[in-house]
């Protein structure tokens, strides 16, 4: 028997089990590869798909969940207002604090300044003034930094809309249309709630507000800046009457925005 | 010198008020619809003579067609109307005689025009249909192509002025 036939019987004989073992290991990695294989084929068609739907769907959860997810907040904010207020009331009331202190800050710097201009004739006279009223200097420089400023004043046909003249600090839109749209709009409200002979007579908006003054044929509208209370709006209504006798009721409305510019630009009130 | 005064558009909604003052007052037409609420209000400068011209207050009123409904200030001290009526929908223009009356009786010192509009959107404007209302109208125009748009507002400046 040649030698090599023998090293084969033997191997034969010593390796049978091992062989056995190979094979099945070699089958169940061919299972693997197949399944593998078999899934990446599966997901070149399967996931644009996927894709496609799960894109879609995030694009429509405001519209499918948003009303269910609204309705859900609002009622769990019903159900649990404590809770709410408790967990908001530190963020709200840090940021109102802040605010305050900020504009606390501007208004102490404001009144430093004031104060360091210690030689000027405004301080002595505020100080005088502070002396002979009782009030405080402080006050008085707080009432002066708060003090309402005219920005604008508008004379306007009562009828048409048309602007009769004008008194400007600002430059802002086109008069003759703002004109027109403060007509519409005092005539829609006088209109809407039919009361009688009843008049417009202010609109308020953030820290202005527009006083209106109505005469017969015309009225005024004045644009103000500032704390605009029952006493400066007393002395407006002085000073725009006085205006109006002297200037409007002579019949020719020529050179009025001069006229106006002059009384009102001197800040008398 | 320039003197203003106030004009007012009326007439159905949709026909075409908005428009026409878009394409006087900017030179621009849509054709996107965006319906007029309240009141709007726009202006342009017209030269009359070498030294006069007229400011053009033009109130754009939202479309009814019933004049009565509108309110009333919003017509007050008005130099000149424009009633304006769609001449491919007769519903715009079956009441022009009567709104004609009544403003001409309430406001028989203001300056009235009536005016078809959408007039390219006809073929034959001699057709027989549109004879009977086109007598009755003082000027046909078209939002869209500009016609008769500057003519109208021009014509009313100087009526105004003289």
């Amino acid at each position: 028997m040649p030698k090599s036939t023998k090293l084969h019987q033997l191997k034969e004989l010593l390796l049978h089990e091992d062989r056995d073992e190979i094979a099945l290991l070699q089958d169940k990695i061919k299972s693997l590869e197949s399944i593998i294989e078999k899934q990446e084929q599966l997901a070149y068609h399967v996931d644009p798909i996927i894709d496609k739907k799960l894109k879609q769907y995030t694009e429509d959860i405001p519209e499918k969940l948003g009303p269910t997810i609204t309705e859900s907040l609002k009622n769990e904010i019903a159900n649990s207002k404590d809770a709410v207020v408790d967990a908001l009331f530190p963020i709200i009331g840090k940021m109102i604090k802040k605010y305050i202190q900020q504009e606390f800050k501007i208004l102490s710097e404001k009144i430093n300044t004031q104060l360091q201009k210690s030689f000027s004739f405004k301080n002595w006279t505020r100080k005088f003034k502070s002396k002979v009223s009782g009030i405080d200097e402080e006050n008085l420089i707080i009432q002066e930094l708060a003090k309402t400023e005219i920005k604008e004043i508008f004379i306007i046909e009562k009828d048409s809309g048309i602007l009769i003249a004008n008194f400007s600090k600002t430059n802002t839109i086109d008069k003759d249309v703002l004109s027109g749209m403060l007509t519409a709009i005092k005539s829609f409200v006088e209109e809407a709630f039919k009361t009688g002979n009843d008049s417009l007579e202010s609109i308020e908006y953030g820290l202005y507000n527009i006083h209106i003054q109505n005469f017969n044929s015309y009225y005024f509208a004045v644009v103000a800046h500032g704390v605009f209370d029952n006493a400066y709006k007393g002395k407006l209504e002085y000073e725009l009457l006085n205006f109006a006798e002297k200037h409007l009721n002579k019949g020719s409305h020529e050179n009025i925005s001069i006229k106006l510019a002059e009384f009102f630009n001197n800040d008398n009130l | 010198m320039t003197t203003s005064k106030k004009i007012v558009l009326l007439g159905h909604f949709g026909v075409g008020k908005t428009s026409i003052i878009r394409k006087f007052v900017t030179n621009e037409f849509s054709s996107d619809y965006k319906v007029t609420i309240g009141v709007h209000i726009l202006k342009k400068e017209v030269p009359v003579t070498e030294n006069d011209s007229v400011s053009l207050i033009i109130w754009d009123l939202e479309g009814t067609e019933n004049i009565d409904l509108i309110n009333k200030a919003y017509l007050l001290g008005t130099h000149s109307f424009i009633y304006v009526y769609d001449i491919t929908r007769p519903v715009t223009f079956f009441n022009l005689e009567e709104n004609v009356i009544k403003l001409k009786e309430k406001f028989p010192k203001t300056l009235l025009k009536t005016v078809a509009n959408k007039i390219d959107l006809i073929d034959d404007i001699k057709n027989e249909k549109y004879y009977k209302i086109l007598q009755k109208t003082d000027y046909t125009s078209s939002a869209k192509t500009g016609e008769n748009i500057t003519n109208l507002f021009d014509s009313i400046a100087n009526a105004l002025l003289s």
